[in-house]
């Protein structure tokens, strides 16, 4: 029959109901608890009080669902920065060609636009939403990696989950919870861990928590569904089993797509070792079926077997080019999860990597910081020269990268791009100091930073000073002109801030955060609070 | 009372009618429309061919012969009206524009040329997307005779006169048998 599987699938959109509905009693419960709260409403037989709490809801949660629903194609291209594709581009032009042999063989039913996102790494996605716009998006390393009829099956797949209409609902349900993940997880890449504590970002973060149990709802069924649609629209099982077999051996995007867009993805980018199981426990919590599955029902279709097609494929790379495999390397983000396998290419495009970022190579046994790889530390100096900065000849005694002249207060000092560590001149210190007359005045946070580290400081000191030395060696920071290990302790006896100082070169090293603090202190006079504390912490 | 069921159940009848006749009717229309379909991706491979030729006659004198047989197949398969004679001619542009890429492998000055590999490139997709027209095409022409070939449809389309729709035939070359001699006396 034509397109059977298309016409009868039909939408599903009583889940979308379903959606509304969860996100509706949400809204209810919470209003009923803010009124309870702080309106003291009269809750007993005044039909009244409930009449509201159900209209303000009703309205938060239509606000909310339009706002998410709505205009999704737009929001998702744009969280992954992923561009139409250049006519001009030969690759890119194949993309636009194929994409309209897809719409040839699915007799036109419905435009779709196509993207492609801008990362190393394999994966590709369906977006639709709410106002009828429906995407498909592939990775550039997806793209670049394919045959032309490999690209036809993942094409195929993707748009058999919009025509049929389970993109739509795993969509909404993706970006009613996720979109906020979404941008929190970008958030906490891009500000290196460090998110400012705010009622938003709870919320946030239980919308985070709610999309996961989304997963509920997604069935696995609907990618062994668009898998054979895709051989139905393309005839060919083999391509797309290749291209499966591709993708379970690479990097598949973790970390680049957000974890609440992974139930759009043809593979899932996090590598979990559920996905991998059948049964019933993972058939629930499980978006994707095990790809060793799906290859399994694809190569019985074209009637051949798993090892015939790995012979194959193992014979045709090495007859293309016999270089030796290259190094994988595995990365901790700032979420310190370990994250990989990568090429060096691809953990240089990873926005997180700081020369600080513990990295390991290979099988190796042991970690270390990523500026000890020399080829990664070209190419932060790459990244220096890219966004402009003149670099110095002093170093960072922490990521070992050139150090950047900054005017601050005034006068000039040096910084580091990545560690925000700076170093002083001896002398200008004072200069700091003495300007109250600030640029940038202390901030709440700054203050009670300050406090906190000053309290720690005075009890360390003070148990310091009682048990003597303990005999442990200190590794000391090397200088950034010299190159000889920088005397480390506290500013002053009245102001117990750690730097570390070169008295031959007349250099002070401040961690990031440590001169703003020490600014904070002389001005607002904050001294040590251990009044209370003091006699609580054990002596080592 | 009896009178209103009866009444009742002609009207359960004639709707019943109704459906299965625009059943029949929109699936006829989605094969015309298929059909328009390959139609204008025949003319996009009838319009990209001489643009192939003017770019790589220069470069391949040698081939005139290949050349010409290219662009007479595409002048038969300009002329072709009926589904059937459009099939075949068709099938032999496909087989000689097949020739022609294949001698185009041994002129490496052709295969570095961006223009070639553009035309190349687009002639590719649109092969693809004939080959996907027709699959669609075949697909709907099922459809259609399963519509009107199924009872109770068959007794409905009887009523009035639909003539069934003739599929885009496969390449006969592909179709024919391959002889094979299993007798092991020389």
């Amino acid at each position: 029959m034509p397109l059977t599987f298309i016409d009868i699938e039909k939408q599903k959109s009583w889940r979308i109901w379903v959606f509304f509905l969860v996100l509706l009693s949400l809204y209810c419960v919470l209003t009923a608890l803010v009124a309870a709260a702080f309106l003291r409403l009269p809750w007993h037989g005044m039909q009244q009080s409930w009449l509201i709490t159900g209209l303000f809801a009703l309205l938060a949660t239509g606000t909310h669902f339009w706002l998410s629903a709505h205009n999704t194609v737009s929001t998702v291209v744009k969280g992954l920065n992923a561009d139409p594709p250049d006519p001009e581009d030969d690759v890119h032009k194949m993309l636009l060609n194929v994409m309209q042999e897809i719409h040839v063989v699915t007799g036109n039913k419905r435009t779709i636009q196509c993207f492609v996102i801008p990362s190393l790494s394999l994966n590709a996605l369906a977006v639709a939403d709410l106002r009828g716009n429906a995407a498909v998006a592939i990775t550039e390393g997806l793209l670049s990696r394919l045959t032309r009829p490999q690209l036809e099956t993942v094409l195929a797949h993707e748009v058999h989950h919009i025509l049929s209409g389970d993109c739509l609902e795993t969509t909404v349900a993706a970006s009613l919870f996720g979109n906020y993940a979404f941008i929190l997880e970008k958030l906490n890449t891009t500000s290196s861990g460090r998110i400012s504590v705010s009622p938003v970002m709870y919320l946030a973060w239980g919308l985070l928590q709610l999309s996961y149990l989304l997963k509920l709802f997604i069935s696995r069924e609907r990618e062994y569904r668009a898998d054979a649609a895709s051989v139905r629209m393309t005839r060919n099982p083999i391509a797309l089993a290749e291209t499966l077999y591709l993708l379970s051996r690479s990097w598949r995007g973790a970390g680049f797509i957000g974890s609440s867009f992974a139930m759009l993805c043809i593979v899932n980018p996090q590598t979990t070792a559920l996905d991998e199981e059948e049964g019933f426990w993972a058939d629930l919590l499980s978006t994707h079926p095990p790809i060793g599955k799906r290859m399994d029902i694809l190569l019985a279709m074209a009637r051949t077997s798993y090892s015939e097609l790995r012979a194959r494929l193992d014979r045709t790379t090495e007859n293309t080019a016999r270089t030796p495999a290259e190094t994988q390397y595995y990365a901790l983000d700032p979420q310190h999860t370990w994250q990989g396998p990568f090429t060096l290419a691809e953990l240089g495009t990873q926005l997180w990597l700081s020369p600080l970022t513990w990295i390991t190579k290979g099988q190796e046994p042991h970690v270390d910081r990523a500026w000890k790889e020399p080829l990664l530390n070209e190419l932060f100096a790459l990244r220096l020269s890219q966004q402009g900065c003149q670099a110095t000849s002093l170093t960072c005694p922490a990521c070992r990268q050139p150090l950047l002249a900054v005017p601050y207060e005034g006068t000039q000092i040096y910084q580091c791009r990545f560690c925000s560590g700076m170093l002083v001149a001896t002398g200008k210190i004072p200069r700091v100091l003495a300007r109250t007359k600030r640029e940038r005045p202390c901030s709440d946070r700054m203050n009670s930073l300050a406090k906190a580290v000053v309290t720690e400081n005075q009890l360390a000191y003070a148990r310091h000073s009682l048990t003597a030395n303990d005999g442990k060696a200190m590794s000391y920071l090397p200088c950034p002109q010299c190159a000889n290990p920088m005397y480390r302790g506290f500013y002053s006896q009245a102001y117990l801030i750690v730097i570390d100082r070169c008295s031959f070169c007349g250099f002070t090293w401040f961690e990031q955060n440590e001169l703003e603090m020490l600014q904070c202190l002389i001005e607002n006079r904050i001294v040590p609070d251990i009044s209370d504390t003091a006699a609580a912490p054990p002596l080592a | 009372m009896l009178g209103w069921i009866l009444l009742a159940a002609v009207g359960l009848i004639l709707v019943w009618l109704v459906v299965i006749y625009n059943g029949i009717i929109s699936a006829r229309n989605d094969m015309q429309n298929a059909w328009k379909q390959i139609d204008v991706q025949l003319k996009r491979r009838h319009d990209l061919i001489p643009n192939l030729v003017q770019t790589i006659k220069g470069a391949m004198e040698f081939e005139q012969d290949t050349l010409e047989k290219v662009v007479s197949a595409r002048t038969k398969a300009v002329a072709a009206t009926t589904p059937s004679s459009k099939a075949v001619a068709e099938n032999m542009l496909t087989q000689t524009i097949g020739k022609l890429f294949a001698v185009m492998e041994n002129y490496p000055a052709l295969k570095s040329n961006q223009n070639v590999i553009q035309l190349q490139e687009e002639l590719a997709s649109t092969e693809n997307k004939i080959a996907f027209a027709r699959q669609l095409y075949n697909d709907l022409v099922a459809n259609f005779r399963t519509r009107l070939q199924v009872f109770p449809n068959n007794v409905v389309s009887s009523l009035f006169d639909f003539r069934s729709g003739e599929y885009f035939g496969a390449d006969e070359a592909d179709r024919a048998v391959p002889a094979v001699n299993l007798s092991l006396r020389k």
